[in-house]
């Protein structure tokens, strides 16, 4: 028994150690801490993220680094569980890091920012879009690169408009803040727009059965001119094929939960049309010049082609706190946040100009609209509506 | 009328498939008075074995056989890796070698694979529907009441009528008992680990072909329904799982019509209540199973 207490005590002394060297070592470089999830139920998001991320601190690097220092990226799996999250971030911290990549949710990325928030220094999540994801929330330093619910359902209720579409049919996954504010931003603007929406449904992740909400649909007695679905994962296209299956073929408008390649495959060429959904990005010349030279990249690096355009998130994150690093000239918090907060940064997931930490940090962002085609997207260009739900 | 058939078919179709899940889960726990948590893995690897095969031009039949055939293989080598090593030790240690297997399974999924979800063939019947009396049904809910009614009487039968199915009946009942009387202990465990994998199996097919792909956990809703209706229908009766697989899928779909949008939102909620409820009335599960429980 004393054994294991001394050896204990040992391996504790000399987890303190190889942190106390990390942290002092950090002087000659810049240290960028994830606590991004490579395992469990955030892996399919933040994976992406985390190889991207990784392909820009290798740019960084070959190009002279940052500050004339070399750019460290660490990443500890945050194991897609709020609470380890956030003692990665802590852990991060602990061995230097100067900024923080946190998932992209806010579920399972506010914590590292919290903790990012604590230790002064700027925490930036990959691609959480619920505007519970502000400075409001999370602290002065604290950012998302992703446009906000408010623009994504914004996004698609514009569209809507546009198409002449008047009435909708709404389903929300009751699953995590995303899917049910995506809702709420998308009936806002709808029905500002002035459309009517027929019903709103609820749906539990997870289920794989849409049975009881096709009972309510068909008692409606009308058919919507178009279809929101707001959920999450495989659940998106276990709702469309059941809709599409009993002959609703109106058209389906959903956020970048849709933007997954294994979607598409699923739904096929049967099923896979008539769907338009609003996301981060596009992975040819036509979103963004730089594009192919990140896709190559990108190949460079783990010799084959990114499988999901959420990769871009990562690359975005990293060159964007790299040139808020520049702007500011140091690696302060204060200093890159407010670099952060004054800049327009051109990305590849879109134009981006951030809110004062009073308004949120509330990004100001182009989106992209997708349309389904074959089970193959298709890219419908580059928005940025006049107007967004309050948040 | 109409909603009365479309009511009927959905509880069938969603309870076929809870059946199985739980008679799968508790054919092992019978025998061994422990719950295998990697059960839900099974359905993963069935589903990965899917997706491995998808490019190989196999009539989708031959494809589903192997599917169903490796989930059988990887319940077996649960046994042989996670339980048969430390069996007769302590059941924590078996707890955690079935989660460490778990873990590792759907880690490696993660890792080989990838975390993002993947396409598994599907024959264009999954996705085809039929009208029946002014029901449009998916023809997929209909294939899962009949492969969950042939698959029950087919094992009713053999746990009746077969030597193999009366000795593992023996051996939930009194482990020791049976073992005396010489039927071998590792024989029956095997095989109960072999039959668990070929429900998973089935099932996984059936669950996946509602879904379209699989991802590395898409075992833990499974396991999951697998557990709660177990435990509601006696976790030692093998025929109170079926009832609480049917009575769990019952459950649900009445909840799903019944609840307002409100409410809807808070439905595992109200789910897990009447678990509750069911529970205080009868503790033991609806229905009580051989009355022993010591494992051995």
């Amino acid at each position: 028994m004393t054994g294991i207490v001394k050896s204990l005590i040992g391996a504790a002394a000399a987890a303190a150690l190889l942190t106390g060297v990390s942290a002092r070592a950090a002087d000659d470089k810049i240290v960028i801490g994830g606590a991004l999830s490579l395992t469990g139920l955030q892996a399919p998001l933040d994976t992406p993220g985390f190889k991207g991320a990784q392909v820009a601190v290798k740019y960084l690097n070959d190009n002279g680094g940052l500050l004339g220092k070399q750019v460290e990226f660490i990443n500890i799996d945050g194991k897609s569980d709020p609470v380890t999250v956030g003692n990665v971030a802590v852990e991060l911290v602990d061995q230097g890091a100067q900024m923080i990549l946190a998932p992209c949710d806010f579920d399972f990325g506010s914590p590292a920012s919290r903790e990012a928030q604590a230790a002064d220094i700027v925490g930036l999540s990959t691609c959480a879009s619920d505007p519970l994801y502000s400075s409001w929330t999370l602290g002065d330093k604290q950012f998302t690169l992703s446009m906000w619910n408010t623009t994504m359902g914004a996004v698609a209720a514009d569209f809507a408009k546009e198409k002449g579409w008047k009435t909708a049919y709404v389903v929300t996954d009751q699953f995590i803040a995303y899917t049910k504010s995506l809702s709420k931003y998308f009936v806002a603007q709808f029905k500002a727009d002035g459309g009517e929406v027929l019903l709103e449904d609820t749906y539990t992740n997870g289920d794989n059965n849409f049975s009881a909400q096709l009972a309510r649909l068909k008692a409606l007695g009308k058919k919507p001119d178009v279809i929101f679905v707001s959920s999450y994962g495989t659940d998106i296209g276990v709702i469309i094929r059941a809709l599409r299956e009993v002959g609703y073929d109106a058209p389906v408008l959903g956020g970048d939960a849709y933007d997954d390649p294994a979607l598409h495959a699923a739904l096929g060429e049967q099923m896979g049309n008539d769907v338009y959904f609003v996301t981060h990005t596009w992975m040819g010349p036509e979103a963004h010049p730089d594009m192919p030279k990140f896709i190559g990249l990108y190949k460079q690096m783990f010799g084959e082609d990114p499988d999901t355009s959420f990769v871009a998130t990562g690359w975005d994150s990293v060159m964007m706190l790299a040139q808020a690093v520049k702007a500011a000239g140091s690696t302060d918090g204060a200093d890159v946040a407010e670099a952060l907060e004054e800049g327009e940064f051109k990305l590849l997931t879109g134009d981006l100009d951030y809110g004062t930490a009073e308004e949120g940090h509330a990004p100001d962002k182009a989106a992209v609209l997708l349309e389904l085609k074959g089970g193959k997207p298709q890219f419908l260009g580059w928005r940025r509506p006049e107007s967004v739900p309050a948040p | 009328m109409t909603f009365a058939l479309q009511f009927t078919i959905d509880v069938l179709s969603l309870g076929g498939a809870y059946a199985l899940m739980a008679l799968g889960l508790v054919i092992v726990y019978g025998i061994l008075k422990l719950v295998n948590f990697a059960y839900g893995e099974l359905i993963m690897v069935t589903g990965y074995t899917l997706f491995l095969m998808g490019g190989s031009g196999l009539p989708w039949l031959v494809m589903a056989a192997v599917a169903v055939a490796m989930a059988v293989v990887t319940g077996v080598l649960t046994d042989y890796i996670a339980f048969r090593p430390v069996r007769a030790k302590s059941i924590t240690a078996v707890l955690i070698t079935s989660f460490a297997f778990s873990t590792l399974l759907q880690n490696a999924a993660l890792l080989f694979i990838s975390p993002r979800p993947r396409n598994v063939p599907l024959p264009a019947l999954f996705s085809q529907t039929v009208e029946i009396a002014g029901v449009i049904t998916p023809v997929r809910n209909l294939v899962t009441i009949a492969a969950a009614v042939v698959l029950l009487a087919v094992f009713a039968w053999a746990m009746r009528r077969t030597v193999l199915g009366i000795a593992m009946r023996a051996a939930a009942t009194n482990f020791t008992m049976a073992r005396m009387l010489g039927i071998p202990a590792n024989l029956i465990i095997s095989s109960a680990f072999a039959i668990s994998g070929l429900l998973a199996g089935v099932v996984g097919i059936l669950w996946i072909g509602r879904i379209g792909s699989v991802v590395p956990g898409i075992g833990s809703e499974p396991l999951l329904v697998a557990f709660i209706a177990t435990v509601i229908g006696g976790m030692r009766s093998l025929e109170g799982a079926v009832l609480g697989g049917f009575l769990l899928a019952l459950i649900d779909t009445s909840l799903n019509y019944l609840l307002s949008q409100e409410l809807l939102k808070f439905r595992d909620a109200f789910t897990f209540g009447l678990v509750i409820l069911i529970l205080l009335w009868r503790p033991e599960g609806l229905l009580k199973g051989p009355a022993t429980g010591q494992r051995t």
